[in-house]
């Protein structure tokens, strides 16, 4: 049996693309919910079906799912899908109302060209308005449980450095760097140096002088509240490094996949993360079935029987890989849930049979 | 020796679109006729990741003997950085001023600002040969394992995004030229790759209708590791998960051809080496010609 420890408040699901990670996350915050939690599941992609099951709509909604499970045992699930614009609106709108910013202010930000490329176009942008996110919910204190699935990363340390590339944009020195540039030569009170003079034109050159000067404008919007932004990106990498937040890592049986997790694991937990469980979605366990009935008849279709060896040997290499991975981290097996089963029951029934991988 | 043709290789996370591509490479490299004179290749795979898969994927378990000589295509790793510095380079032409923006430690985050100049940098050396701007290529046709699905559409859309933003300059006359590369269908070839779940068939729908509508490019699309199985053949066997694994699969065929595309599939391979799996892969492309 899985659970997560009543110390958790954020459940973060981790994992390379195509492993059923959306699916998984969704399983684990209905069966916490249907053990008395009030849980908060916050998802990115979910599929057709699933959004469907789940009433994950990109509407920007909250919405509250009803089942007597829940119902009975007193808990409580509620679900929003990510809409990465308006949450990186929302982070700018925070740090300005601390600083009681008029409402033009907040327009002039909204408007600058270069906003909307950030909050749509760069990468770290999707996995920190995720952080962001997830911050808030867990700060909200309306919840004992908030599962994040992640977006779709390359590489899971894309996700875990957000925080820290979104700093950079906010970092006082480019910032001052950048309103200084478009004053006047007499009015730069300092002499700047020769090197930064010529990376700005270097830039110039490269990017055309239109870039430079919506940044410079960017940069004098966003002035007042930079000390607060930096603060609210300090705060979300606080959040990621907490003890009461706990990482999922969720891999496939095969075995390039294996070797990955493997070293993911490794690098997470050195950097001090507190990745505790690993699973393995979508176990053929079958093929084990299989196995213990003997029932690799000889009826089987020479392209049946050749899977069944493939995947019997995946298993095998996993049963002498699983001593590779790191000592505190349990590692789990689901099976591949049925597409008729994405459902409410079915996602239960997925949680509760997800077992420790005892190979 | 001049670049005629580069393939994309896309599709969601996790769906093999790398193997593909390698395998892809592969069967470009059988099919085209080398003269014994030249010693390398004519094809190039190229991957455009900042850690690359290859080096992994092909080593260490195929050092053992001439296995990955067999094997004949190139490898680069085009890590956007790397395009970015080489691109750079290029329209800065002072090393001493290159080497002052990139080992400036504030370059970094300026290069994270601005909008997909990373993304123009890959493909300003994608279409280096037809523009002839740049070092010569040495290959003949591009394999590209690109970024998945979403990422993939900002890619191609860098171009023009930056062409509305900056209207003059250098950087502008480059991105409108490059734009018109992307979308000669000559030259740019779109391949996505696709499992039989249903939301990896859906993403990949909406993304060829995409690049259909705005780039007028037809993408070729694959069906990626199928069971090979039909509901005959898993009959005997008790196991539901097999049923619905062959009942899915040929949902996704339905979905795929009442979308009116025209699709390869590629049957799961059980090779137990990697190198292998791309040669018997890259047989599977040759049929393609006689659909």
């Amino acid at each position: 049996m899985y659970n997560v420890s009543e110390k958790t408040k954020a459940l973060v699901c981790i994992g390379s693309g195509g492993v059923g990670k959306t699916t998984l996350a969704a399983s684990i915050a209905l069966g916490e919910a249907a053990r008395g939690k009030k849980v908060y599941i916050l998802t990115i992609d979910p599929s057709k079906r699933l959004a469907q099951a789940l009433q994950f709509k990109a509407d920007g909604n909250v919405h509250t799912i009803n089942h007597p499970e829940i119902k009975k045992s007193g808990g409580l699930l509620q679900t929003s899908v990510l809409q990465h614009e308006n949450v990186f609106t929302e982070f700018f709108i925070e740090a300005a109302s601390v600083n009681s910013s008029a409402q033009a202010d907040i327009d002039r930000i909204k408007n600058n060209k270069l906003f909307h490329q950030l909050s749509t176009k760069l990468g770290s942008s999707q996995d920190f308005t995720a952080i962001y996110k997830l911050n808030q919910l867990v700060r909200s204190g309306k919840y004992d449980l908030v599962v994040l699935d992640t977006p779709p990363a390359q590489h899971t340390w894309q996700f875990l450095q957000a925080p820290e590339k979104i700093a950079q944009l906010f970092n006082e020195g480019v910032a001052q760097w950048f309103r200084e540039s478009q004053e006047k030569a007499g009015l730069v009170k300092r002499v700047l140096n020769l090197g930064t003079k010529q990376v700005l034109r270097a830039l110039e050159n490269l990017t055309g002088s239109e870039f430079i000067i919506e940044l410079s404008l960017f940069f004098q919007a966003i002035q007042k509240w930079q000390g607060h932004l930096e603060k609210q990106v300090l705060d979300c990498h606080k959040l990621l490094v907490s003890s009461t937040t706990q990482f999922l890592l969720v891999t496939g049986l095969d075995s390039s996949r294996i070797k990955e997790a493997q070293l993911i694991s490794q690098e997470i937990i050195k950097e001090g993360y507190k990745l505790t469980t690993l699973v393995l979605n979508r176990f053929p366990d079958w093929v084990l079935h299989d196995e213990q009935t003997a029932n690799a008849s000889s009826n089987d279709s020479p392209r049946l029987n050749e899977l069944k060896n493939y995947y019997s040997r995946l298993i095998k290499t996993m049963t002498v890989e699983q001593k590779n991975f790191q000592k505190n981290l349990v590692l789990y097996k689901s099976e591949e849930v049925r597409q008729s089963d994405i459902n409410i029951n079915g996602l239960l029934k997925m949680y509760s049979e997800m077992r420790a991988l005892d190979l | 020796m001049a670049t005629r043709k580069i393939h994309f290789f896309t599709g969601k996370g996790g769906v093999g679109k790398s193997t593909l591509a390698a395998a892809f490479a592969q069967h470009l490299s059988n099919t085209a006729d080398v003269t014994a004179s030249e010693s390398s290749s004519k094809i190039l795979l190229a991957e455009l990741s900042e850690r690359s898969f290859y080096n992994h994927f092909f080593t260490p378990s195929s050092k053992k003997g001439s296995e990955q000589d067999s094997l004949n295509f190139d490898l680069e790793q085009w890590s956007p950085d790397a395009c970015l510095r080489e691109y750079a380079l290029h329209l800065l032409k002072i090393e001493s001023l290159y080497k002052l923006f990139f080992q400036n430690p504030v370059s970094k985050s300026l290069i994270q600002v601005a909008p997909g100049l990373q993304e123009l940098a890959i493909l300003g050396k994608a279409t280096s040969s037809p523009r002839k701007h740049g070092p010569p290529t040495l290959h003949d046709e591009v394999v590209l394992d690109a970024f998945a699905s979403g990422h993939f559409l900002n890619l191609l859309r860098a171009p023009k995004a930056m062409s509305e933003i900056i209207s003059f300059g250098p950087m502008s006359e480059q991105s409108r030229s490059i734009d018109k590369w992307i979308r000669n269908p000559d030259f740019t070839f779109i391949h996505i790759v696709t499992t039989a779940e249903d939301y990896a068939v859906t993403e990949t729908l909406e993304l060829a209708k995409v690049i259909q509508s705005e780039f007028k490019i037809s993408p070729k699309i694959y069906l990626n590791k199928t069971s090979g199985l039909t509901i005959s053949s898993v009959n005997n066997s008790d196991e539901t998960v097999l049923t619905d694994l062959v009942e899915r699969e040929n949902l996704a065929r339905q979905q795929l051809q009442a979308a009116g595309f025209k699709f390869l599939e590629i049957p799961l391979n059980t090779s137990e080496s990697n190198i292998e799996m791309i040669k018997k892969l890259s047989e599977c492309f040759v049929r393609v010609k006689h659909v």
